[in-house]
């Protein structure tokens, strides 16, 4: 991990003569310096209008709601509409609650791999926790600090059966948008629009 | 009394090609530890013992993998669980990782209508339907969405769901890349189930060697295994004491060999001192083994323990024959006290073979048959094979002048009264720390074995399996009902928060009559797919989706029951044969319990549903009670019988006194100065005390024995310092273990031993009488 680094900081040296010719297009954002502009935030919160496409249903579905983050370890998202739920990790803990359905429930967020590692990418990737994130997913990151979209694909050939990929996007330590592509072929897609603490 | 040389050697001959020949077809050892248990008083403690040879808790295996990064360790425990559910010694291993348990997901899938407690008319109305897709619809938008979306068109319930829920602990350790972890990421973890039974100790090692085959099996030389449970303790417990018992008994041996060899200066003597002893053991071994059956290893082992003093016979003989005597005159000269010596522990042997308890009246067989073959060999074998001058070339010059000595010895008399008394003030102080009553301090386990046991259980969340529910039946059936009953009240506690969990059987079995009732709340084919058209108006659900729900429901409202016979070869077979037993009025369903905080509003509450809670360790302490409380009766009972003999034999009650009161006085003593050292006494002590008494009854005897001339005395003083110094060696090498069993025995016999030959001295020894005989 720590020769990545290493190899990331040297990219960006060799990077550098040639990048101030490049007058108009800023330096490429390494993995390192985006999990160091992520983790600088302490809390955040954001409304976020989530759709749903899944060949199940015969439109997709659109929750909004809000997410919470407190670093380095909570974070919550609660749907407003069309029913109340709300799903919240808090250190290792994963309590579920819909109040539509009168539903509650806590686990473990080990006790569900599959589950653990879509929680991961929302968690490690706010709290920028690289070793969190690496633990799950292969990370590929392109753009620039102003405009950057990173991509995690499971590691683990279970979860991979049912997701194919999560893409993350946002402009500086901003996320702006997650979108999830199933295996089955259905997909999420999250506008966020987050205000830090 | 006379038997001619030949004869007694045929006889002997006889005796010992007919053992051999009886043990070389028929004996076989038994492992089984409930033998050693009491027949129990009451059905708690029969389900404990039953628990305690089969039960669930007897064949769980800890393992933990460490030593190397964890992605190589989720693969070794992956590899690890493939192995040893192919080795087929294991009913169920559990990684963690649900997906790869193949057969129990099928069973769930194919009876999730008949298994799950949500199944109820209610559900498949329209009303019903409605909410359950709605709750699917808000599941599949959820971060769970992903994972239900393949099951979701055939169980749009979400019946599999609610049965997974119910069956797995949500209090498990941490999961990583599928498999189960330790917190801080360093160990990876797995439960195995034993198909052995956990008094299998055989087949407990089959299942550790299997483990320790499949890890090799998977090349992953750098992990390291670390083992724990019950079955794991008892095979190393086994291992440990008989590697100690080897080298202690040889230590034992080369030590008494020496002060033999001091003694005799020849290897004729001996040999022939080994074989009243061994002849003892092989007959005693042969008449356990017609009696009984299946021999005991704790009775080999406690057996040779007990017969110990008839190495000592020989000895009496060998030296006390004066110059130029032969063996045969000699051991008419010493044969009354020798008869008297062997009949007393023959009869105090006879108490307990009469005892109830198994292990008890194997020992006693063994020792009344042993010590009893020993003294016949010792009286007309010896001095028919011992050669005339065989003995003759003995060392005489025993350096203290034997007459002086007991003189000396006599006026310790008050010292030895104000001991004794000393002694009883002791036990008398200690009397409510006397008893051991924790079976848990007689294994052999280490602390390091403990806080290992303790770690990993903390780790995996597994039960400690001390507390019980047991719910009863007439049959099967009506216990796998209890089961059902015993559930509902069981849900409560835990939502009270009394217990963290359970487990019964008939979460994996239900019966028939729920099964059945569950089967009824089906709608035919029409009524559910008119009943889900109608809910599916207000779900944005796609038409047709659900057509494997239809088919589904369908083939379980028509199909049959699940019956045990489903379950053959899944984990789930494992866990109601374990969990749902035959007793003997019926049937019991048993539900483990995780967690327990609340136990006596948990006895409380299960009496008033007409089940019982079995605090296993309280029943288990009960049982080493009632256990040592027989054998305190039978040793009681034992003493009285060999008084009686005592009298009988010296033909006077005073005699009989002078005899027992050393022996009594060494035994106080004993137990004194035991306890004083912080030991408490257990069932160990008590059959090594049975020993002192045997050894101590010799040496009073002897003492005690009216001798003839200063010279007699001295052979007898020598004989007696010769017995006395192999017993001290032999026990004393046995008090070096580490094995509390063998330290038990060889601190109490050393002691013992002692402190009967100096109280022996001190008290019985008579003046010496000219003429007397």
């Amino acid at each position: 991990m720590k020769g990545c680094a290493e190899l990331a900081l040297l990219v960006v040296l060799l990077a550098a003569p040639t990048a101030g010719n490049a007058a108009n297009s800023p330096p490429p954002l390494s993995i390192v310096e985006l999990m160091q502009m992520l983790a600088s935030v302490e809390s955040a919160n954001a409304r976020f209008v989530e759709t749903r496409h899944s060949a199940l249903l015969k439109a997709p579905l659109v929750l909004k709601g809000t997410l919470t983050y407190r670093r380095p370890d909570r974070v919550e998202k609660h749907v407003l509409a069309p029913y109340d739920e709300r799903i919240a990790v808090d250190g290792g803990r994963l309590t579920f609650e819909n109040r539509t359905h009168n539903r509650r429930k806590t686990m473990s967020v080990s006790g569900a791999p599959g589950l653990a590692a879509l929680i991961e990418s929302i968690r490690a990737t706010r709290a920028g926790d690289l070793p969190a994130l690496q633990r799950y997913y292969a990370l590929q990151v392109e753009g620039h600090r102003g405009q950057w979209t990173l991509t995690l694909k499971p590691l683990d050939s279970r979860t991979a059966d049912y997701v194919v990929s999560l893409e993350l996007s946002g402009a500086g330590a901003r996320i702006g948008r997650i979108t999830i592509e199933e295996a089955s072929g259905d997909r999420s897609v999250m506008e966020i629009s987050e205000q830090h603490g | 009394m006379s038997m001619p040389p030949r004869a007694a050697l045929a006889a002997w001959l006889v005796l010992v090609a007919l053992c051999s020949g009886w043990l070389y077809r028929n004996l076989s050892i038994g492992t089984d530890l409930t033998v050693f248990l009491p027949p129990s008083t009451n059905s708690a403690q029969r389900m404990l013992v039953s628990q305690l040879r089969d039960g669930v808790a007897s064949r769980l295996i800890l393992i933990a993998l460490e030593g190397e990064e964890p992605p190589a360790l989720v693969q070794a425990s992956r590899e690890l669980a493939r192995g040893l559910r192919a080795s087929g010694q294991f009913g169920f291993i559990n990684d963690g990782d649900l997906a790869s348990a193949v057969k129990e997901r099928e069973l769930l899938l194919a009876y999730r209508y008949l298994m799950s407690p949500a199944v109820t008319a209610e559900r498949f109305t329209v009303a019903g339907l409605s909410a359950a897709l709605n709750e699917s619809l808000a599941l599949l938008a959820s971060p769970a969405g992903p994972f239900i979306r393949k099951i979701l068109p055939s169980d749009p319930t979400g019946e599999s769901r609610h049965i997974v829920e119910f069956l797995v602990p949500d209090t498990g350790p941490e999961i990583r890349d599928g498999v189960w972890f330790s917190r801080d990421g360093t160990r990876a973890l797995l439960i195995a189930e034993t198909r052995a039974a956990g008094f299998d100790i055989d087949g407990q090692a089959m299942a550790i060697k299997a483990i320790r085959d499949a890890l090799q099996a998977t090349g992953a030389t750098r992990v390291r295994l670390l083992l724990s449970g019950p079955g794991v303790f008892a095979s190393e417990a086994r291992a440990t004491i008989q590697s100690e018992a080897q080298w202690l008994a040889a230590a034992a041996m080369g030590l008494v060999m020496l002060i033999l060899f001091a003694v005799y200066r020849a290897p004729g003597p001996m040999v022939f001192s080994v074989l009243p002893v061994a002849t003892g053991m092989l007959a005693g071994i042969a008449a356990v083994s017609w009696v009984f059956g299946p021999v005991h290893g704790i009775t080999l082992g406690f057996g040779a323990t007990l017969i110990g003093e008839a190495v000592d016979y020989p000895s009496f003989a060998y030296i006390q024959a004066a110059r130029g005597e032969r063996l045969a005159d000699t051991v008419v000269r010493i044969g009354p006290t020798l008869r008297l010596a062997v009949l007393t522990t023959v009869l105090g042997a006879s108490a307990m073979a009469l005892s109830s308890f198994q292990g008890l009246a194997q020992l006693g067989l063994l020792t009344i048959v042993g010590v009893g073959a020993a003294g016949l060999v010792t009286r007309w074998v010896l001095p028919a094979i011992t050669p005339a001058n065989a003995v003759s070339r003995k060392v005489y010059a025993f350096p203290i002048d034997a007459r002086g000595a007991m003189t000396i010895a006599r006026r310790g008399r008050w010292i030895a009264a104000a001991s004794i008394v000393a002694g009883l003030a002791g036990v008398a102080w200690h009397h409510d720390r006397l008893w051991d009553d924790d079976l848990a301090n007689l294994s052999p386990l280490s602390e390091a074995a403990k806080s290992l046991d303790r770690t990993l259980r903390a780790e995996l969340g597994a039960p400690d399996f001390r507390y019980l529910v047991i719910a009863r039946g007439r049959d099967r059936e009506s216990a796998l009902e209890a089961s059902e009953a015993a559930g509902a009240w069981l849900r409560e506690t835990v939502g009270r928060g009394w217990i963290a969990g359970y487990d019964l059987p008939s979460n994996y079995l239900p019966s028939r009559k729920t099964q059945q009732s569950r089967r009824a709340a089906l709608p035919d084919a029409t009524t559910l797919a008119r009943n889900l058209d109608l809910a599916l108006r207000d779900v944005p659900f796609r038409e047709g989706v659900f057509a494997p729900f239809l088919e589904a429901v369908e083939r379980a409202r028509t199909g049959p029951l699940l019956t045990i016979e489903d379950l053959r070869g899944s984990g789930f077979e494992l866990k109601v044969n374990t969990l749902l037993v035959a007793s003997e009025d019926g049937w019991a369903a048993l539900a483990p319990l995780r967690g327990v905080s609340r136990p006596a509003e948990l006895a409380a509450t299960a009496r008033t549903a007409g089940h019982e809670l079995l605090d296993l360790k309280t029943e288990s302490n009960n049982l080493v009670n009632s256990y040592r409380d027989e054998s305190l009766r039978l040793i009681a009972l034992g003493l009285l019988c060999m008084a009686g003999l005592l009298a009988w034999g010296l033909r006077s009650v005073v005699e009989a006194a002078r005899v027992l009161a050393p022996v009594l006085a060494a035994l106080i003593l004993d137990v004194a100065i035991l306890l004083s050292w912080g030991h408490r006494l257990s069932l160990f002590n008590l059959v090594a005390l049975l020993l002192v008494v045997g050894i101590g009854l010799n040496y009073a005897l002897f003492f005690n024995r009216p001798v003839a001339d200063p010279d007699e005395q001295q052979r007898t003083l020598l004989s007696l310092v010769v017995c006395g110094a192999t017993t001290l060696s032999a026990f004393g090498c046995l008090a070096f273990s580490r094995t509390p069993v063998l330290h038990a025995i060889g601190v109490t016999v050393a002691l013992g031993a002692v402190l009967s030959f100096v109280m022996s001295a001190v008290l019985s020894t008579r003046e010496t009488r000219r003429g007397a005989t």
